[in-house]
């Protein structure tokens, strides 16, 4: 694969990947939420790809095929098992509007953008110079955690702050190695199935899932 | 002997003379004598601004006018572009003024009202021409006060002129203060109170006194141009001052903050860092964007149109700060650009907002209210002033063909052709400059098809606006200048080319930053362009040979019920309402603008389930104003509650106060 | 000078030629996916003539402005109709007439209508223009950031321009910032242009009626002029987003050969995207109003992508 083409598809891979993430916040129907964050999963993974291709290594080949595994297939498989367990299918009040978080996201890109200037300086590859998307898509995975109701709303944007992580390790330094990534991965998968448990006992005690009902064990 | 000089002095003394003339003359004489006084004066101003801007400079120092310093006058291009404007709108102005006051002898057609209008204009025109810091700010509060008294000349009327006067009073003189402060520092610290000598010595000032001056002249001078946060004082002073003077402060006042910062900020300072001009695009931003959101709500003619003023002074102040930001990263093409948009906005802007507050103002004269919801059904009872009242709105949608369509496209330019190397802070802004100009402008044309739609057309909603009648002559000739001059400024703006580059090379931007062959409009080192000629020539003729071709092949039209669902004829209380019209903007904008609504519900007496009868109330309360400026006024009503047990009223107490007073200033003396 | 005349009167005639049986042909699409018989192609042409033989009424109380609509409206879809380059970069009017410049002609048309419909002094004619206006001032913002996408690499406004350079630098097309602007500005078209889910153009309910709302009281020839200029606000809005970010086959001379070329290829794109939208029209349902400004938020921060992606990738 020449090198143009290469970046050219690892553009439009970092492309698809932010606007799964602006995808999610614009979304209420929770399915549609696991369905485009399974697409980033897959963004994700080409982006892995695009990146061992162009390095030509095995290590980073194998990371990539553990991501896409992971992101693209287990993780959104565990989110739509819970998701037939709660009778909740939509995120129906976000404490912050739907118009409102769209707005955000793109103040949070312009952030990431501003803030991973140095970054980008540092070493000016075109992989590199895409690495604001992944900052980006941490911003916004933290918002849609801190703003959002449904616990399964809130797994979603503890694992887009993972995506984004992982972004900008692939492209700000061409990759990560695969022990890192095999822990931050048993990590993750614990969180979920930690947050399943918790989400099951919520559905339990009080019908539903809207997670500042746990206000009331304070009191 | 120079032409600047002999305008200059002529229009003072013509306005003396409408001075006089308003307190001597008899009632029936006194509107048509002070309303062609001010027209002349208006026109003497203009000549001296127009050759101000074509080259020819003025200065003077008279040492035994004033004591102490004296009274020096200094004018360049940029002070001629503002007297230009100034003598412009008070020639309209004072046309308008004839038929509007009357010859009742009341209200603003009282003695003093009458007399005070040429000497506002005067104070008006000396404070671009002052050209040294006590010069400067002695006509900045003769102007002050002379629009204050002309607010108040209706205060027998409503308690709300009382009102607005006196937070008028108190804003403009807190921004007199800080004004004060700011050149008063500015001056001690170069060692010399003309504008020549503190230009000079800019350049060694240290960085916290160059923005210290900058905060300081930018608070003040802001607050007089009705930017946001300190506004409040304008939606009230320009609802409640007669209109010709709401014209004149509107398109004429407000338009010297904006000198003010100019004058300062670019010409005196030089220029400053990068912060300056980030702060001030967001005053700009903000002013815009909650101007043009509280006009699209406003059901008050007057309210709407002077919030709209605050959005264009925001967009004034976006393009000044683009031209800095620009002018500081070594843009210059975008920053001339940008300087010019701003420049052309502000003649712009006095030529739509005095015709349209002068529509206002008709209006009122011919219904009595000012609420859009009251109105409708002007358009058959008043056609001319509908139809140039129409232009106006034009030009404040900003949509082509009107005047602020081309100001805005320059700025829209100067925006979206930044090199790409311009840093982060740039890149940034851009987008979200751009962003905010276009949702303003799109909010912008639905405020003003509410204005036009609710407010002239359909059939009247009240017994006044049915008994509407046209104006006087006098009124519609004043409208009309203004209407000529916002075409020709649509059509031809490369008039102000030649001004535009003195102005920007004495500014130290971009020389020639604009240029074309007068009918397409092309900017240095950017490469669009526009023909505003041939767009407007374009719409009209295709639009009139459209109507021409139907009409001659069609059949004629013919009147009939409109479709009101087979229920019987639809009533005038069956129309949207401004207040309906903007509902849905209201909605979407529901957190910024945080609507006040009660519904009340009346049940009957026999059921609860019979519903007698609903009552819907909304208010749209200023929020800047009630969550900055409410617990200020308290904690100031408070402080001065509690300075009332020092007032006991013994003189003695008094005295004694003196006397430690004087003591501790001694006593300070002799330790130092 | 007078063969680029030529080209533009040409070209404006193509346009309001083609724009109803555009508007026929999306109709004759959708009706044929929902497995019904549908009009002819040319039906909305026979309509035009019969409503030009019809004796148009006007309301009671309305006045010049109802009158005067929609030869406004008309005159905005054939100035822009003659400015844009459709066929050919090397317009007439390419040096006077920008794409901000078109931003605001096809405002000014919203304008107009929504004023005509307040004029008419009905509740539907006021409801029409309240909710067109409200959109049109939410899809400014997403129009220009799209604009500015365009522009930035171009270094100019000028839709000559812009059209040109995409012709003869094709790389620069397939860019994730392109790409974004494309479909931000696909949004902003339905919405400008009345479709689903913004508006629904087939809808025989007034209370969710927007632009059919405010054009209720038109009939006879002034029914004919509007809805014609809506066929074309249509062709003009589908043709810009072809040309804009696929310029293949647009002329960059006057010579008549590549001009004609042009002609065929243009309409073969306006099928295609006018097919596009009437598959998408069957499966999409009416957004409530006040979700509107939803979708326009999430247009508004694709054109905000759009600049920023550019400006990181640059």
């Amino acid at each position: 694969m020449t090198g143009a083409a290469n970046t050219q598809l690892l553009n439009l891979a970092c492309g698809l990947f932010l606007l799964t993430a602006v995808g999610v916040l614009g979304r209420r129907e929770l399915s549609a939420l696991i369905g485009l964050l399974t697409v980033q999963g897959v963004a994700l993974t080409g982006i892995a790809v695009l990146l061992a291709a162009e390095q030509r290594s095995g290590e980073v080949a194998a990371v990539a095929v553990g991501v896409g595994i992971l992101k693209a297939a287990v993780l959104p498989w565990l989110l739509r098992r819970i998701l037939h367990r709660v009778p909740e299918a939509r995120e129906t009040a976000p404490l912050v509007n739907v118009s409102a978080s769209l707005l955000a996201a793109a103040a949070l890109t312009l952030l990431a953008y501003a803030a991973a200037r140095p970054l980008v300086a540092l070493a000016p590859s075109p992989a590199a110079r895409a690495a604001p998307v992944g900052i980006a898509v941490l911003l916004i995975g933290f918002f849609l955690a801190a703003t959002r109701r449904r616990a399964i709303s809130q797994i979603i944007g503890v694992l887009l702050i993972d995506n984004g992580i992982a972004a900008v390790a692939f492209l700000a330094t061409g990759g990560v190695p695969l022990v890192v990534e095999l822990g931050v991965s048993a990590d993750l998968g614990l969180a979920v199935l930690v947050l399943q448990v918790l989400t099951t006992r919520l559905q339990a005690a009080f019908g539903d899932t809207d997670l500042d009902d746990l206000r009331e064990l304070h009191d | 002997m120079n032409r600047v000089a002999v305008a200059l002095c002529a229009a003072l003394a013509l306005a003396g003379l409408g001075a006089s003339a308003g307190l001597v003359l008899p009632a029936r004489w006194r509107s048509a004598a002070v309303g062609a006084a001010t027209v002349a004066a208006g026109v003497a101003g203009a000549v001296a601004g127009a050759a101000a801007v074509s080259g020819t400079g003025w200065q003077v120092r008279v040492a035994g006018l004033l004591p102490l310093a004296g009274v020096t006058l200094a004018v360049d291009a940029l002070a001629g572009w503002f007297l230009l404007l100034v003598g412009g709108v008070a020639a309209v102005v004072g046309v308008y003024t004839v038929g509007y006051t009357g010859r009742t002898g009341r209200g603003p057609a009282a003695r003093g009202a009458l007399a005070l209008l040429p000497l506002f204009v005067a104070a008006m025109l000396l404070v671009p021409v002052a050209g040294s810091v006590s010069t400067f700010l002695l006509a900045w509060e003769l102007m002050a006060v002379t629009s204050l008294l002309l607010v108040l000349s209706e205060h027998r009327h409503s308690p709300a002129v009382r009102t607005a006067g006196l937070w008028y009073a108190a804003m403009t003189q807190a921004g007199f203060v800080v004004i004060l402060l700011g050149l008063a520092w500015l001056a001690a610290a170069v060692g010399g109170e003309s504008f020549a000598a503190v230009r000079a010595g800019a350049a060694e000032l240290s960085p916290l006194v160059s923005s210290g001056v900058f905060l300081l002249c930018m608070a003040g001078f802001a607050s007089k141009a009705g930017a946001v946060p300190l506004h409040p004082w304008l939606p009230r002073a320009h609802a409640e001052a007669p209109s010709h003077v709401s014209a004149l402060m509107s398109a004429a006042m407000v338009k010297l903050g904006v000198y003010g910062i100019v004058r300062v900020a670019f010409d005196l300072l030089g220029g400053g860092p990068r912060w300056w001009w980030l702060l001030l695009g967001a005053v700009g931003a903000v002013s815009a964007l909650y101007g043009i959101l509280q006009a699209a709500v406003a059901t008050d003619l007057k309210r709407l149109l002077a919030f709209s003023t605050s959005e264009n002074i925001g967009l004034i102040l976006l393009g000044l700060a683009a031209a800095g930001l620009l002018a500081a990263a070594g843009q210059l093409a975008g920053a001339g650009a940008a300087l010019a948009a701003a420049f052309l906005h502000t003649a712009n802007h006095a030529g739509f907002k005095a015709l349209l507050f002068c529509g206002a103002g008709s209006v009122l004269h011919a219904t009595g209210t000012r609420d859009l919801d009251q109105l409708g059904g002007l358009s058959r009872r008043m056609p001319v002033t509908t139809g140039l009242v129409t232009v106006g709105a034009l030009g404040a949608a900003a949509l082509p063909p009107g005047n602020g369509f081309v100001s805005e496209w320059l700025l829209l330019q100067a925006l979206l052709h930044q090199v790409p190397a311009g840093g982060t802070v740039l890149t940034i802004a851009a987008p979200v400059a751009v962003a905010v100009v276009a949702l303003t402008a799109g909010v912008g044309v639905a405020t003003f098809v509410k204005a036009l739609g609710t407010g002239f057309l359909a059939r009247p909603r009240s017994a006044a606006a049915a008994a509407a009648i046209e104006s006087p002559p006098t009124m519609l000739a004043g409208m009309g200048l203004a209407a000529a001059v916002c075409t020709g400024l649509a059509v031809v703006p490369t008039v102000a080319a030649p001004a535009l580059d003195r102005i920007a090379t004495g500014l130290r931007v971009e020389s020639a930053p604009l240029h074309g062959s007068g009918i397409d409009l092309r900017l240095a080192g950017i490469a669009s362009s526009i023909s505003p000629l041939w767009i407007a020539v374009g719409v009209v003729g295709i639009a009139v040979g459209f109507a021409a071709v139907a009409r001659a092949a069609g059949r004629p039209r013919r009147r009939a019920r409109a479709w009101d669902c087979g229920d019987g004829p639809l009533t005038a209380r069956m129309e949207y309402t401004a207040t309906s019209f903007a509902e849905p903007l209201q909605r979407v904008f529901e957190d910024v603008l945080a609507p006040e609504q009660d519904v009340d519900v009346t049940h009957s007496a026999e059921s609860a389930y019979l519903v007698r009868a609903v009552e819907y109330r909304r208010r749209l309360p200023d929020r800047v104003e009630s969550r900055l400026y409410r617990p200020v006024i308290v904690a100031a009503d408070a402080v001065g509650r509690a300075a009332c047990r020092l007032a006991t009223g013994s003189v003695h107490r008094y005295l004694a106060y003196m006397l430690t007073a004087l003591v501790a200033v001694l006593v300070a003396g002799v330790l130092r | 000078m007078s063969a680029a005349w030529i080209m533009a009167v040409a070209q404006a005639v193509l346009v309001a030629a083609v724009a109803p049986l555009l508007v026929g042909f999306t109709r004759a699409v959708r009706a044929r996916l929902e497995g019904r018989a549908g009009g002819r192609l040319v039906q909305p042409w026979r309509d035009l003539g019969k409503q030009l033989r019809k004796e148009p009424l006007i309301p009671a109380d309305a006045g010049m402005f109802f009158t005067a609509a929609p030869a406004v409206l008309m005159a905005t879809s054939v100035l822009v109709a003659t400015a844009a380059p459709y066929l050919s970069t090397r317009g007439p009017l390419s040096a006077g007439v920008d794409l901000i410049v078109v931003v605001g002609l096809l405002l000014l048309g919203t304008a107009a209508l929504a004023l005509a419909g307040l004029d008419t002094g009905t509740a539907f004619g006021g409801m029409g223009a309240s909710r067109e206006m409200t959109i049109a001032a939410l899809v400014e913002p997403t129009l220009l950031l799209s604009v500015f996408a365009l522009s930035t690499r171009v270094g100019s406004t000028n839709l000559g321009a812009i059209v040109a350079a995409g012709v003869s630098d094709q790389a620069r097309i397939l860019t994730p910032a392109s790409a974004l602007a494309a479909a931000a500005l696909a949004i902003a078209t339905l919405a400008e242009a009345g479709r689903l889910p913004v508006d629904n153009p087939a809808t025989h309910l007034e209370l969710t009626m927007v632009h059919e709302a405010m054009v209720l009281e038109y009939s006879g020839r002034d029914l004919a002029l509007v809805e014609w200029a809506s066929a074309m606000r249509l062709t003009i809005l589908l043709g810009l987003l072809a040309n804009l970010f696929v310029p293949w086959g647009v002329a960059t001379s006057l010579h008549p050969g590549s001009v004609a070329l042009a002609a065929v290829v243009f309409l073969g794109k306006l099928g295609v995207l006018g097919g596009l939208l009437a598959v998408g029209e069957v499966f999409a349902a009416k957004l409530r109003l006040f979700r509107v400004p939803e979708l326009l938020a999430g247009s508004f921060v694709l054109g905000l992508l759009a600049v920023i992606t550019s400006a990181v990738l640059a």
